[in-house]
């Protein structure tokens, strides 16, 4: 029970952490066993793989979603340790749909390091008209709950890349 | 903490606004609120917000079947989506005058269903359109509005939670809607209206003029059911026209007969029992589906009577003012809600802009209700401005009005071979002599909104000597318009020929 407990706090911790934590903690001996248990199960996931569903977990890892609600939102993005794109689109937007397959691609080339929430502006208008969106497809780019670049319209798909790259900051 | 700042900007902005206005001396949450976010209410609210604090309820309780978003019947259920399903139609019928006019189309076209998802698809672009149009200007809430006093609004959201609002001037612009007949057993349960008509996933089987005109357009068996005239209101002759054109296109009509129950057979289809009030015969058919085409004011959930806001008995419509004003001082209405007026987009987007200017204080302009033109969009299109013949006989006596007609064939029906004995064109003057002042005009034919809007400028104060002045525009079907010579007093053949 303890053992397992200790796992799921672990998942919640980024990478990053949970790697300075297996270093430096001392601890008893069954505690040290715990935790090297935990950093290879941890370490044997990666972000862009789907987690098991039997352990329910507070922060998910998939690179592009639907946003379901606002809830969703702020867990997924405005919480989110990535840097988000966030996609505002529509079903009667053409455009969008030119659009979204590229984001798709962008995303996936930076395996991880970016992930992409996808918001349906009728389902959730309110939540667009918050972030000013007027015009459809509208890409905002958020990092640390902040918004830090957007553009508006199609792109191709190099000015994605490089658009998805400043994001990341590299 | 970062998250709690980034999501200040959601908290309710005008929970806090609303609390601040409170705590300093003002004395209502808003100058003014609208209920109903229709054509009227949008353009008033949007027109009032330019040095007024304005929120603008807008909330649509589902028919049996449908809802939709913000915009009101016009957007969502009315002149746009029937405008594109009666370009559909005529889609269907260029495509039979193709193949005359020499392209190859094999085999049969018909007609499918993706046309509803388009139609949907450019409806809901203009509920977000509204919406942004809205943002920063105008506090927009998702809720029932109804009256509580005067000066106070109770508004219902979705999920039943209450809330106030407080306004120096209250507007109700929430129209109609269509009417289901409580009397006719089987009509609420089997029936659709023109609510579900335009959002409907497969094609109805079997449906009023335009609804029916469209439908038959895209290839299904319609009938029209017609308790006792069509198009009341419109110039009698000019209606019988319209219809005439129907029956000849396919749409069949059952006239003066009034329903008596619908029953659903175990096939699924539906059993409609009438009554025939001029053999007094009793007849049933069975049809695909129902529609029910009849309107009514929307005003049950107001709580107008509470104010003792004064309605008209039988068509349960407002009775306001030349200023849009009901009997409760600082509570206006317009639109289709209010009683006398037409119910069309344009009038009540111009009545409401006027009303909010008024409010403001910054003009006294009325709207002018008369010489407003308009369309009806069956197959056979009818444009008209001014007054019917009826009316114009009425106002001024049989002699006193010459009345200027003639038949034409459209150039484009000629290959097409296409019959063209319903396009006519009338105009009613007034006054056999002297400047012949031009009462009414009346066109039916291709295009006739197109026609119509240009003469509708002319309108006020053109005779029939401006007409004769001007020089058509050729070959098209308005330029008939200004060429008409005869006059039916006169009782010669009207068939204008060739150029």
């Amino acid at each position: 029970m303890a053992h397992r407990l200790l796992v799921r706090r672990m998942w919640t911790l980024s990478v990053k952490d949970i790697r300075c934590l297996s270093t430096s903690t001392a601890a008893s001996s069954s505690f040290s066993t715990s935790l090297q248990s935990a950093k290879t199960r941890v370490s044997f996931l990666s972000p862009s793989r789907t987690l098991p569903h039997t352990l329910p977990l507070t922060s998910r890892r998939e690179v592009s979603f639907n946003v379901q609600d606002n809830e969703d939102f702020t867990e997924r993005v405005i919480n989110s340790e990535l840097p988000v794109l966030v996609d505002f689109h529509a079903q009667w937007c053409g455009p969008c749909k030119i659009l979204g397959p590229r984001l798709e691609k962008a995303i996936a080339k930076q395996k991880g390091r970016v992930a992409m929430a996808k918001v349906d502006i009728d389902d959730h208008t309110d939540l667009a008209i918050e972030y000013g969106v007027s015009a459809v497809p509208t890409v905002i780019a958020m990092r640390g709950g902040d918004v830090v670049d957007h553009f508006v319209g199609i792109k191709d798909d190099d000015e994605l890349d490089s658009f998805v790259s400043k994001v990341i900051g590299q | 903490m970062a998250a709690l700042c980034r999501g200040r900007h959601r908290w309710k902005r005008t929970h806090c606004l609303r609390v601040f206005t409170r705590n300093l001396t003002a004395k209502y949450d808003y100058d003014l609120v609208v209920i109903g976010g229709g054509s009227g209410g949008l353009a008033c609210s949007k027109e009032a917000q330019l040095g007024q604090k304005v929120a603008v309820l807008d909330y649509v309780e589902p028919s049996a079947k449908t809802k939709w978003g913000l915009g009101g019947t016009c957007v969502n259920v009315g002149c746009i989506p029937k405008k594109l399903m009666h370009q559909a139609a005529l889609l269907g019928t260029a495509v039979k005058d193709a193949k005359k006019y020499g392209w190859q189309i094999s085999g049969t076209v018909c007609h499918d269903p993706t046309m509803a998802e388009a139609i949907q698809n450019h409806v809901r672009s203009l509920n977000w359109g509204h919406r942004v149009q809205l943002q920063d200007k105008v506090k927009y809430l998702n809720i029932k509005g109804s009256l509580l006093d005067e000066h106070t609004v109770k508004g219902l959201t979705k999920a039943g939670k209450e809330t106030v609002l407080t306004a120096k001037n209250i507007v109700i612009a929430t129209g109609g809607r269509p009417k289901y007949p409580t009397n006719i057993p089987g009509a609420m349960e089997h029936g659709i209206t023109s609510d579900d008509i335009f959002w409907l996933k497969k094609s109805p089987g079997k449906v009023a003029l335009e609804c029916a005109g469209f439908l038959t357009g895209i290839g299904l068996d319609t009938t029209v059911m017609v308790r006792s005239i069509a198009l009341r209101g419109f110039d009698q002759q000019m209606a019988g026209l319209v219809t005439d054109y129907m029956e000849a296109y396919g749409t069949k009509f059952a006239w003066k007969c009034v329903p008596k129950r619908v029953d659903k057979l175990s096939s699924g289809a539906l059993q409609v029992t009438w009554t025939n009030t001029q053999t007094g015969a009793e007849q049933k058919d069975t049809y695909d589906s129902l529609l029910w085409a009849v309107r009514a004011p929307e005003t049950k959930a107001l709580g107008l009577d509470k104010l003792g806001i004064q309605l008209n008995k039988e068509t349960g419509k407002l009775i306001v003012g030349a200023d849009e004003s009901t009997s409760v001082p600082n509570i206006y209405a317009f639109g289709d809600i209010s009683e006398g007026r037409p119910e069309l987009t344009p009038t009540a987007i111009k009545a409401g802009k006027l009303l909010a200017r008024r409010l403001a204080g910054q003009s006294t302009e009325l709207m002018d209700y008369d010489n407003v033109a308009t369309t009806v969009f069956t197959p056979l299109e009818y444009g008209c401005v001014g007054l019917s013949e009826e009316e114009a006989e009425k106002r001024h006596g049989k002699d006193g009005i010459e009345i200027y007609h003639a038949f034409y064939k459209p150039l484009e029906f000629t290959v097409a071979e296409r019959d063209a004995s319903q396009c006519y064109i009338k105009q009613v003057v007034c006054e056999r002599g002297g400047d012949q002042k031009i009462l009414g005009l009346h066109f039916t034919g291709p295009n006739a909104g197109e026609v119509t809007q240009g003469f509708a400028m002319g309108f006020c104060g053109a005779t029939y000597s401006h007409l004769l002045q001007t020089v058509g525009i050729h070959p098209t079907c308005a330029e008939e318009v200004v060429k008409v010579s005869i006059t039916k007093r006169s009782g010669l053949d009207a068939t204008v020929t060739g150029c």
